[in-house]
């Protein structure tokens, strides 16, 4: 569950919470199991207290000849035993301290028998002890739990964290292709620069071959120059396409709805400053997809942006966006994205999931031709069409995997 | 050209791009000389040849537009030829409102960079020209005496020797010797040249 690395780790973490529950059940029974180890240890101690008890509780008996037995002292034994050795071990201190209450202390003295009056005394003090070793243990019991319920949360905020970072480097990439129109200019300017420099360099050595006589030194810098623009250019073109490739795909199974569930959230704000309501009509227990959750939440989020876009621009019609997921058949699912925009020209319908093709004016037109070649890598199919009620339908369906390759 | 050798000058903070423009130049026999900021090319002297200025326009931290423009307060009329490897219409416009003699976008080929510098090397010439008229007519104009120069503001709007004797309060004799003078230390021949002669003293920018 941790490996699927998405941006709703919330939600991730909220469902290992209850994965959490389980471990830290398993976590007192291993516990149990330590404490079982030192069962000599736990008796001993609770023998020992009783046996401390019985020595000072003879020797007050001596000092200050009380004219009822003093028996707190094994309380307290009692007490300290089922704190440290849990019921158990308070048990077996209660029955201690009763063999030896009655031995020493309940008269007749010295002997196990009981008189009749000293009875209810003696009755009334095993009630006592039990109830000692019990809020004893139980007091420890809840304390230990509080602990365990400590570490636990710390293990929980730790995970949350890491979920939470892997969150926002997602979100950085994210916002990087939002972005998307302003790189067109830096990435023009980086472009631009070498290849200025190759072709003048390269008019350069034109000319000094050309002089009379060739200048061959000249002519050699020259193209030394060239080669190593050449070189620059080709830097740049790779990292541009390691900015817009996520460095190894990553198919995983893949909830589609609560993939798009967070893209609704992680839209939220700038639909909100746009005045755009994004609706959901998903359908709910959908069957998982093996797929790679970052592409598929970049072609959701282009699509997503250009209805926005759509709907920003038609400026007097509903701006609505609403997100449908559903089953198409048995075997795929079909996701679609309507807005109420302006729509699709019938001109240009034909070429806009092309390289370089775009309608906006600071758009480079690649954003729906990486999200057809990412849903076509997962053998699924996107298209558009227009929407009965004024603009524009993108829709795609992705394959069901079988369950038996992987699980 | 039996006039020195023109010389190019080149701001572009991208070293490849400024020493590939430099080869070229340099190649097809100009002087050309190359500087990473404006600041470096404000350091020197321009030489007394046909020159000009080959600007990018994007710097880190300081405009070539704004360059431009602090050139000209300057009073530094070097021709521009602005490049640039991300410009739109309203920069080129602005660029080209401004006085620059072209806006060229990268890459750029060779033959539209030598063009519109041929083009800036000629508008250069005319200035140079200009200039050299404008600064022998200034050193004529210094010479007159202040009475001199008065009868020659008033000369030019077309008055008459009289009318000009009865508004400076001296004879029309007088007025007719200062005049003679005026004509003789400007070495003008008609009264239409000296009119031409006062017309660009007046326009003569700040120096």
């Amino acid at each position: 569950m941790n490996s699927s690395s998405t941006l709703g780790s919330i939600r991730t973490a909220h469902s290992t919470t209850d994965q959490g529950a389980g471990d830290s059940r398993v976590g007192i029974a291993t516990n149990r199991s330590n404490l079982s180890r030192s069962f000599s240890i736990r008796y001993g101690i609770a023998l020992l207290l009783v046996a401390v008890a019985l020595f000072a509780s003879l020797a007050m008996q001596h000092i200050f000849a009380f004219p009822y037995p003093f028996l707190f002292l094994f309380f307290g034994a009692v007490m300290v035993s089922a704190w440290f050795g849990g019921m158990g071990a308070g048990l077996f201190a209660v029955l201690l301290s009763t063999v030896v209450v009655d031995y020493f202390f309940v008269p007749p003295f010295y002997s196990w028998q009981i008189s009749t009056t000293a009875e209810t005394y003696f009755v009334a003090f095993v009630v006592c002890a039990l109830v000692a070793s019990w809020i004893s243990s139980a007091k420890k019991k809840s304390e230990e739990a509080l602990q365990e319920a400590r570490s636990h949360l710390e293990i929980k905020v730790s995970e949350r964290t890491a979920a939470l970072m892997q969150t926002q480097a997602e979100l950085t990439r994210l916002s990087r292709l939002l972005s998307m129109g302003e790189l067109t200019a830096s990435i023009a300017h980086e472009i631009s620069q070498p290849l200025t420099a190759v072709v003048s360099n390269g008019d350069a050595c034109l000319q000094w071959l050309s002089a009379t006589p060739p200048n061959l030194e000249k002519a050699r810098q020259s193209t030394e120059k060239i080669v190593q623009d050449g070189t620059r250019a080709g830097a740049v073109v790779s990292r541009i396409r390691a900015l817009f490739k996520k460095e190894e795909p990553v198919k995983n199974w893949v909830e589609i709805n609560e993939v798009i569930e967070e893209l609704v959230e992680f839209l939220r704000h700038e639909a909100a400053s746009r005045h755009i309501s994004i609706g959901m009509q998903l359908c709910p227990s959908l069957p998982l997809l093996k797929a790679d959750r970052v592409q598929l939440q970049q072609v959701l989020l282009n699509l997503v942006m250009n209805a926005m876009d759509a709907v920003t621009d038609a400026a007097a019609k509903r701006k609505e966006i609403v997100i449908r997921s559903g089953l198409q058949k048995e075997s795929k699912l079909l996701i679609a994205i309507e807005d109420g925009g302006t729509g699709l020209n019938p001109q240009t319908v034909d070429r806009i999931f092309d390289p370089f093709f775009t309608t906006k004016p600071h758009g480079i037109g690649v954003g729906l031709s990486i999200s057809r070649s990412i849903v076509e890598s997962h053998e699924g199919r996107l298209w558009a069409m227009p929407n009965a009620g004024g603009g524009a339908i993108f829709q795609f369906t992705l394959p069901i995997a079988r369950r038996d390759s992987n699980e | 050209m039996n006039e020195a050798r023109p010389t190019i000058f080149v701001v572009d903070d991208d070293e490849s791009v400024r020493r590939a423009l430099g080869n070229l130049l340099e190649s097809v026999g100009f002087e050309a000389q190359v500087f990473g900021s404006t600041e470096q090319f404000r350091r020197v002297m321009l030489p007394d040849v046909p020159s000009c200025l080959v600007l990018d326009v994007r710097f880190p931290g300081a405009n070539g537009l704004d360059f431009q423009q602090t050139l000209e307060q300057a009073g530094i009329h070097i021709p521009i030829i602005f490049i640039t490897a991300h410009g739109d219409v309203p920069m080129a416009s602005r660029a080209l409102r401004a006085g620059a003699v072209e806006f060229l976008m990268k890459p750029f080929q060779k033959n539209d960079l030598l063009t519109a510098i041929e083009r800036a090397l000629e508008r250069d010439r005319v200035q140079r020209a200009q200039y050299e008229e404008l600064s022998v007519l200034q050193s004529r104009f210094a010479e007159l005496t202040s009475r001199e120069r008065e009868v020659l503001e008033l000369v030019v709007t077309g008055l008459t020797n009289k009318e000009i004797g009865n508004r400076l309060g001296i004879s029309e004799v007088t007025t007719k010797m200062h005049r003679g003078q005026v004509m003789r230390k400007m070495n003008a021949s008609s009264l239409a040249e000296l009119v031409r002669m006062s017309d660009k003293l007046q326009a003569s920018p700040r120096r």
